[in-house]
């Protein structure tokens, strides 16, 4: 294979990595508004909690994306797929970010509920100083899981006219039947970016457990 | 009949058995007590080769088990395939039952039948009915152990040890996990076992029951049998000052 | 135009894609099942070199897309002399993929196999093969039936992608009835609500089977 073809690929993956980070900084935030409302006083509000939740898992991303896609000409949104890619891939692990968070918060043992309320903290000081700690605590090892997902999940916006890794693959591919090399470096690049971000993962959760901040490894 | 020489096992290094010599007569029944860790469940294992020992040699009706003379002095393992023939010349039961939770007390029974002697599916369920109605489980045949009591699990055991026709029983104080109201049912087992011409070896903790059931008793100590003899022998006069000690403090 | 008449001038070519769907991904399922059972028997009995070679494949196939083994059969299967039809090849892929997912399932589930177990198995004079097939198997595939369930829903929602390889499923039909009809989204609505329906039909079904197992 020519160095051309090898930097179109690196450029696809530039592309895919971009749409992940994007989705997953859009996403996190997403979910922690989204987790807030699943412990909402209001019984209204859980049941939209868990219907969103219950949409978005029971529908294929890529009918998610095609769905936008089209809508949004049709509500006059004049935006290319890169928006409606990154906004499907945001609204997707959104509600997978935000499970995570749901259940962190409900991994966290009742002693230590009772203890920050016996202290009479006020409940912004109890949010940061205990719940926060314990949820990135429980979270991290799912969260780093769906960073991952992400990732290879941006692919599939390669089939709504994405030009990501995925797609300039397939493009290659079709031009010069280069299957398996063009495809195997694709694969490979994505191995290193998922496998890396797993490695990220991990460290970050070593470097809490010994700054004492996580406690012991769960 | 079984013969047991120069038996001796290390876990690591920390020595087990040392040294056991000792023979057990065609349908006699034999019982080992000791004080817990001192080798009696060790030896049990070994007879059956679910653990390996390091040296000795166990023969039955003459015939040297588990281990073969290598061309190089070294011994070596009989091929699994024929460990397995041998095994099933035995039954063992064990202290926590250890019945396959997702099958019925009958395809607990039958299944080594079925399965390691190729016996017929119908032949093997029969052998299984009849062997589950002799522990007195008859009306138990189709229940999962989860639905079956201590006592009840521990009698679908003995089946199926037996299920396999050995020659030799070996019970790993099969009725310490039990609550005390149902050790009798699983004695009463044992009791009837007793005019069949099987050989029975017993680790056991029940004095009482040994006295009763056993022939000879066997005392065990620091990996060595420390003295042996009649029930009466052993529990009424022994020469053992630890065996004197360990009856003491169980009484 | 609306949903009901939609349903009624479409219905018949939705129904033949919903088929397509449903036998792919049961078809699929039940390789990935399989595959993963054959996983797990490299895993135990295959040495350490078949451990380290799970472990290997299960590594490969969780960092990639699944898009890429779809394409890599798809497009490369016919260079080397197998042309085979395209729901095949996105089906083998799906069966690859998810057979890396379900070994490892399976490997959760046989931790929590009472060890004693296989002592047992030892003592009536079970084979290696004997034990695997009618102790560790059963029990470890009825422990996995929650997380199989989960995996199954995942795989379900991958059938999706097949219509990138021109297989008519649900998607594709959606695609092909929009781009017919000029219709901005309904066909993808359509299709949402089936899929919805297909994925919580799914979960019912494990939790039924995870409720019937009596012997726990």
């Amino acid at each position: 294979m020519d160095t051309p073809t090898f930097l179109l690929l690196l450029k696809g993956a530039g592309v895919s990595l971009l749409l992940a980070l994007a989705a997953i900084a859009c996403g996190t935030l997403l979910a922690t508004a989204l987790a807030a409302l699943a412990f909402s006083r209001l019984a209204l509000v859980r049941t939209f909690y868990r219907l969103y939740i219950y949409l978005i898992r029971g529908t294929p991303l890529l009918v998610l994306a095609l769905l936008i896609f089209y809508a949004l000409p049709a509500l006059d949104l004049r935006t290319g797929p890169y928006l409606a890619g990154a906004l499907v891939l945001t609204l997707y692990v959104g509600a997978l970010f935000a499970e995570v968070f749901r259940g962190a918060v409900l991994a966290i043992p009742r002693p230590q509920w009772e203890s920050a309320r016996s202290l009479g903290l006020p409940p912004l000081a109890m949010l940061r100083k205990v719940i926060g700690p314990l949820v990135v605590r429980y979270a991290l090892p799912p969260y780093v899981n769906v960073c991952v997902m992400t990732v290879k999940a941006s692919s599939v916006l390669s089939i709504i006219s994405v030009w990501e890794l995925t797609f300039a693959a397939r493009e290659i591919i079709e031009r010069t039947l280069a299957v398996f090399t063009v495809l195997g470096i694709a694969a490979g690049i994505y191995f290193v970016i998922c496998f890396g971000l797993d490695r990220v993962g991990r460290r970050v959760e070593h470097h809490l457990m010994l700054k004492g901040f996580v406690g012991e490894h769960v | 009949m079984i013969e047991i020489r120069g038996l001796r096992k290390a876990f690591g290094s920390l020595a087990v058995l040392r040294d056991i010599d000792v023979d057990i007569a065609d349908g006699e029944v034999m019982a080992l007590i000791g004080r817990s860790g001192c080798g009696k469940t060790t030896l049990l294992r070994c007879i059956n080769f679910l653990e390996e020992y390091d040296a000795g040699e166990i023969r039955l009706d003459g015939q040297p088990l588990w281990y073969r003379p290598g061309a190089d002095s070294r011994r070596r393992r009989v091929p699994d395939q024929e460990a397995r023939r041998m095994r099933q010349q035995m039954g063992i039961v064990f202290q926590q039952y250890n019945l396959f939770p997702h099958m019925t007390a009958l395809e607990n029974v039958s299944l080594g039948p079925r399965f390691s002697q190729k016996v017929a599916a119908a032949e093997a369920e029969d052998l299984g009915r009849s062997l589950l109605a002799r522990v007195g489980l008859s009306d138990k045949v189709d229940a999962y152990p989860a639905h079956l009591s201590g006592g009840q699990q521990q009698r679908v055991a003995i089946a199926r040890a037996l299920a396999m026709r050995p020659k030799v029983l070996l019970l790993d104080e099969i009725t310490s996990a039990l609550d005390p109201e149902l050790v009798g049912e699983v004695e009463d087992v044992i009791r009837s076992l007793l005019s069949e011409p099987i050989m029975m070896v017993l680790v056991t903790h029940a004095l009482g029951f040994a006295r009763e059931v056993a022939h000879r008793i066997a005392y065990i100590a620091d990996g060595r049998i420390a003295e042996i003899g009649t029930p009466a022998e052993i529990l009424e006069q022994p020469s053992d000052p630890t065996l004197k000690d360990f009856l003491r403090r169980i009484r | 135009m609306s949903y009901a008449r939609w349903f009624t001038i479409y219905g018949p070519s939705y129904l033949n894609a919903l088929g397509w769907t449903a036998l792919t991904a049961v078809l699929a399922s039940l390789g990935a099942v399989v595959w993963g059972c054959v996983l797990l028997l490299f895993r135990l009995a295959g040495g350490p070199w078949g451990a380290r070679g799970v472990d290997a494949y299960m590594q490969a196939f969780r960092n990639t897309p699944v898009l890429l083994p779809i394409y890599l059969i798809y497009f490369g299967f016919p260079l080397i002399g197998l042309p085979w039809p395209a729901v095949i090849c996105g089906g083998l892929a799906l069966v690859l993929q998810n057979g890396a997912y379900v070994s490892e399932i399976l490997r959760g589930s046989f931790k929590a196999i009472d060890r004693v177990q296989f002592d047992a198995a030892k003592s009536i004079g079970l084979s290696p093969w004997h034990t695997f097939r009618k102790i560790t198997l059963p029990q470890v595939l009825v422990y996995s039936i929650p997380s199989l369930g989960n995996q199954v829903v995942l795989l379900l929602k991958d059938t999706s992608l097949l219509s990138a390889i021109t297989v008519t499923e649900l998607t594709m039909q959606a695609k092909l009835l929009t781009e017919q009809t000029g219709a901005a989204y309904e066909a993808f609505m359509v299709v949402a609500i089936l899929y919805l329906i297909l994925v919580s039909g799914t979960e019912v079904l494990f939790r039924v089977a995870h409720r019937a197992v009596r012997w726990r």
